[in-house]
């Protein structure tokens, strides 16, 4: 066992916070919402301050522009840059995007998208969901149609976070009718502005725009931006999925102790008749006990990216952690707002406000976590099925 | 970083698992949970043959030399198997205090016989307060030199050939390394419902002599021991643990009500991820503060932190094992209410999670001192 990082990687964590320290983050244009993950706002001018540092490139093999650099090296950036609060919000989806073109992606993707994501020009939605394609997700119904060169795709997706203000949509579609359940399914990298495209947001309870609905009628898609091949869109799914739970939840655990040390900087500093919150048993032992909850979930995120790492088999262990990363948020958003009590519900801006307002923030959008990327009930239920080998609970109906 | 054991390592949880299912099986724990000993003599000779009891002395003191990552990785199989013995609290807490003070002469009559597993010793810390925290000591010699009253939740006294009792001297605290075959020592048994065997040891007007003192007073032997015993203490729970998480999803996998295996229902398939969820992630707290403890780093708010939670979530595993299982779980002759009650004692034995979530809320920067917080929030108030 050794749980300390290495001389290199340690190395390279100082560079990060010395980039931080002459890049403070506070001095970035924010172009969309900061959805509570830890990854703060969707920046293109601080994705772009990464992109020059080649930070985002930096683990892709050398012959695609990269360096090569092993896969921890992001979960250092990762760690300061969510330590520091700064707004990398479309980061992990950019590296994921990345990693499926070098693996499967058509000639065109590597040469056009590729040196975009390294530049950070490019940054992606997801669509996947669909109004009647939730957990659900395989009774989705949008459809590409073959014609010619051309994918012709019909259908509506929702809940794709900043599809309004990223270069690209990452489509998952059905290609086949007569397929099996699993199978008949491809994805699409489909360019924000192709004709037929309408993107609209949808105003979260924050009162702030995070999500869209996409409709897509008859949007025409060369060949060639299909990612992977026909009908294995599915494979690439549920290979992606998981790497989609760990790259989007890595950075959990450092962005709540950031918050954490927040509150106890409150606690230190306010006092309640007469009283130091500090000195309060029952503060004392929340976050205490919080501080503990944040130690054991970086602890599981740790031995999932060394399973990553390794390649090793992953059944449930991210989902598990990504269970326990948005329900950790949760209580320590509750916490904070029993700890601000009055102020708690200050928004952001708000006269009398305290700690910015990221605490009501937090409350709301963490309620958005535990649905977002798989309920928790539904990894509950890939932990016990595909985790533990409990014996799945049989389909009311569908194409099994 | 790398979370797996070493190959060594691998080793002798491999072949502790493999000695313990067949030494100690679950009927085995089960009788001995019943009886007044509460452990088996011969088991612990043959556990001594493997050099268990020896694994964190040097060699040169008649030990293997293993470290403390060895040994906690060790008694994580213990705990999954159930076994009770005097291991922790004489191999470990014990041990780790006598070797802070190699050459002082307690530690050189003691340590190749506890190494052996020939002897076997306690520790005698807490008082009538109940707090497994060394700054609220009181006992300590008279004028005469002579130890007058008690101390409470002595482990496995009964069977302890020496007692390690902490006392305070003067500003500092001191180790006392008594023979309970001293006159004036007295042991009363607790009657707990852990299969902990817990005593009151009482001192009437105890002979202490210049030898038996271990060494000039220092705090850093103690707690070096007191982290030890809570290190191992959380993985005689995450072992247990995981040992009712496995005999709980085997059970749902068999039991059949409805048509169909109890685990094929969300409401037991949800309460099963919760259990692995408690169990893992203990682990790795679990792991991550051992391996500090034992490259030499400060790791007190890494033990606080791995104590704490384990105590709490593993006694949450053992609840939700409860439930899965049913009425069945209630029997006397099921080994589920063994593994439980065993994470019961083990969250208490050396500092429960209050205690250790206090040291965790020093760590993470709360301030206990009124002065400095309360003239901030003034100078706030006036803005």
């Amino acid at each position: 066992m050794d749980f300390a990082l290495t001389a290199e990687e340690q190395a390279f964590a100082a560079a990060v916070r010395g980039f931080l320290r002459d890049h403070p983050p506070a001095r970035y244009s924010l172009d969309g919402m900061d959805a509570g993950y830890g990854s703060g706002s969707h920046s293109r001018a601080f994705l772009a301050a990464l992109a020059a540092q080649g930070w985002i490139s930096m683990c892709w093999p050398e012959g695609h522009g990269g360096r090569a650099w092993p896969m921890f090296f992001k979960l250092v950036l990762l760690e300061e840059l969510a330590l520091a609060g700064a707004p990398f919000g479309p980061l992990a989806g950019c590296w994921q995007t990345a990693d499926a073109i070098i693996d499967y992606g058509s000639e065109r993707l590597r040469r056009e998208v590729l040196p975009a994501i390294a530049r950070g020009e490019a940054t992606f939605w997801q669509g996947y969901s669909e109004p009647g394609a939730g957990s659900d997700l395989l009774s989705l119904t949008t459809e590409a149609v073959r014609d010619g060169e051309h994918y012709v795709i019909r259908g509506h997706k929702i809940w794709s976070s900043h599809a309004g203000i990223a270069t690209h949509g990452l489509v998952f579609t059905r290609t086949s009718r007569e397929a099996r359940r699993s199978r008949g399914f491809s994805m699409f990298v489909v360019p924000n502005g192709t004709p037929g495209l309408d993107i609209r947001p949808i105003r979260s309870l924050t009162g702030d725009v995070y999500h869209y609905e996409v409709f897509l009628d008859d949007v025409r898609v060369p060949r060639d931006l299909m990612l992977g091949r026909e009908g294995e869109g599915f494979v690439a799914l549920l290979n992606g999925l998981d790497a989609d739970r760990f790259w989007g939840r890595f950075y959990k655990a450092p962005a709540l102790r950031r918050v954490l040390g927040h509150l106890v900087s409150h606690a230190n500093a306010t006092t309640v008749r007469g009283v130091p919150l500090a000195r309060d048993p029952v503060v004392r032992r929340r976050l205490a006990g919080l501080a503990t909850d944040v130690a054991a979930l970086r602890g599981l995120f740790y031995r999932a990216a060394c399973l990553l790492r390794d390649g090793a088999p992953i059944t449930y262990e991210v989902a598990m952690a990504k269970v326990l990363a948005d329900e950790t948020g949760q209580k320590l958003a509750r916490l904070g707002m029993d700890l601000l009590g009055p102020w708690g519900p200050l928004r952001a801006g708000s006269r009398e406000a305290k700690l910015d307002g990221e605490i009501a923030h937090s409350y709301l959008t963490s309620l958005g976590h535990t649905i977002a990327g798989g309920t928790a009930e539904v990894l509950r239920t890939t932990v016990a099925v595909r985790g533990l080998g409990l014996p799945a609970e049989p389909r009311a109906s569908g194409r099994g | 970083m790398d979370v797996r054991p070493s190959s060594t390592q691998q080793l002798l949880v491999a072949s502790a698992r493999d000695f313990l299912r067949r030494y100690c099986p679950l009927d085995q724990v089960l009788v001995r949970a019943l009886d007044a000993q509460g452990f088996d003599d011969k088991l612990w000779r043959a556990m001594a043959e493997l050099g268990w009891p020896g694994l964190l002395v040097p060699p040169a003191l008649g030990g293997s030399g293993g470290s403390l990552l060895d040994v906690i990785l060790l008694v994580e199989e213990m705990g999954y198997a159930g076994l009770p013995s005097p291991y922790v609290t004489s191999a470990v807490a014990v041990t780790t205090a006598l070797l802070a003070w190699q050459s002082a002469p307690p530690s050189r009559r003691l340590l190749p016989a506890l190494a052996s597993g020939e002897r076997i010793a306690t520790l005698a810390l807490v008082e009538e307060d109940g707090v497994f925290d060394p700054q609220t000591i009181s006992l300590a010699c008279d004028g005469a030199g002579r130890l007058r009253g008690r101390k409470l939740f002595v482990k496995d006294a009964h069977v302890a050939d020496e007692v390690v009792v902490v006392v305070r001297e003067g500003t500092g605290l001191g180790l006392l390394v008594l023979p309970t075959a001293r006159a004036g020592i007295g042991r009363q048994p607790l009657d707990t419902i852990s299969g902990d065997k817990l005593f009151a040891v009482t001192f009437d007007a105890v002979e202490v002599r210049a030898e038996d003192r271990l060494g000039p007073s220092s705090g850093e032997g103690l707690a070096a021991a007191l982290q030890a015993g809570a290190l191992a203490r959380t993985a005689e729970m995450v072992g247990a643990a995981q040992r009712i998480l496995e005999l709980t999803v085997e059970h749902a996998k068999t039991r059949v009500q409805g048509g169909r295996p109890i685990g094929a229902y969300q409401a037991i398939q949800h309460a099963c991820a919760d259990l692995v969820c408690d169990v893992d992630a203990s682990r790795a707290l679990l792991h991550a503060a051992a391996w500090t403890a034992s490259e030499g780093r400060a790791a007190g708010a890494d033990v606080a932190m791995a104590k704490a939670y384990a105590g709490e979530a593993c006694l949450a595993a053992a609840r939700r094992g409860h439930q899965i299982f049913g009425a069945i779980s209630y029997c006397e002759e099921h080994p589920l209410h063994v593994f439980h009650k065993r994470i019961q004692a083990a969250s208490l034995d050396f500092g429960d999670a209050a205690l250790h979530l206090e040291t965790v809320a020093q760590a993470i920067g709360l301030e206990d001192h009124p002065r400095q917080s309360g003239r901030v929030m003034e100078e706030e108030r006036h803005v």
